[in-house]
């Protein structure tokens, strides 16, 4: 069965999140959870790293939503990048590139916290 | 109708993945694109979400049924399940502007399922029993 999973890295004061697999109300929790963790650490800068998601759901979306305004509160953000076009569709549909920076590449991202 | 399929799901998130599984294999059996088997897993996906939440509330003991039936041109998905009435017909899409100003979360499931198939219908039996049909056509 596909999974889903996050690894996670640190660069400089960006925390990097790197998810896989499958995200929907299930795994979405598994992703909350992560997000309250860095943020609890007073950690606001996240660039979440799509490449390797195969799937998202409305409940993937609600966690970004749930999570950007204390990013950007804290001087912060969320920002998302190399997704596939599967993905970025349903992101793009709902409107969600009004509110999130959505880069093709993680560098691009990395550069416009810097 | 050329075929019927059916198949009983007990009423968790954890299901969902199989679920997926089941209507991708139906959908591209059916002869459906890509983007348009992709449509249909996110729209069923949303559509038993919402019922796992809001009808079920999460009670595992809770089973949903989705029945497949195909003619010529439709692929029709039929969720049967006890529990909360809910017609996504009833429910109005979101302003968005609004919805990414004032930060909110959930309530996307609905607007997914109306964008990507092309018909939503609703039919609560007395005393308790809802079927939710999603139509697509090919």
């Amino acid at each position: 069965m596909e999974e889903f999973s996050i690894k996670t890295k640190q660069k400089d004061n960006i925390s990097i999140l790197d998810i896989e697999g499958y995200l929907d109300a299930h795994t979405s929790v598994e992703l909350e959870k992560c997000f309250e963790k860095i943020i609890s650490e007073n950690k606001f800068k996240i660039i979440v790293n799509f490449e390797k998601l195969s799937y998202i759901s409305s409940a993937g979306l609600g966690v970004f939503m749930a999570f950007i305004e204390t990013a950007r509160s804290n001087a912060g953000d969320i920002k998302l990048c190399a997704m596939s076009d599967k993905i970025y569709n349903i992101f793009d549909m709902l409107g969600f590139p009004i509110l999130f920076e959505i880069y093709k590449e993680e560098n691009a991202a990395i550069e416009k916290f810097n | 109708m050329d075929k019927t399929n059916k198949i009983l799901f007990k009423s968790s998130t954890k299901n969902l993945y199989l679920l997926r599984k089941f209507i991708e294999d139906k959908a591209k059996t059916f002869g459906f694109d890509e983007s348009s088997v992709n449509q249909i897993i996110l729209s069923v996906d949303e559509a038993c979400t919402n019922i796992i939440k809001h009808a079920h509330m999460y009670n595992e003991k809770e089973i949903i049924e989705v029945e497949l039936d195909t003619n010529e041109n439709q692929f029709i998905i039929k969720l049967n399940y006890k529990g909360k009435a809910f017609d996504p017909n009833n429910i109005s899409n979101p302003d968005m502007k609004e919805y990414f100003n004032k930060f909110k979360i959930g309530g996307l499931g609905v607007p997914i399922m109306k964008k990507f198939m092309n018909k939503i219908e609703f039919l609560h039996l007395n005393p308790d029993k809802n079927s939710l049909t999603l139509i697509k056509n090919l």
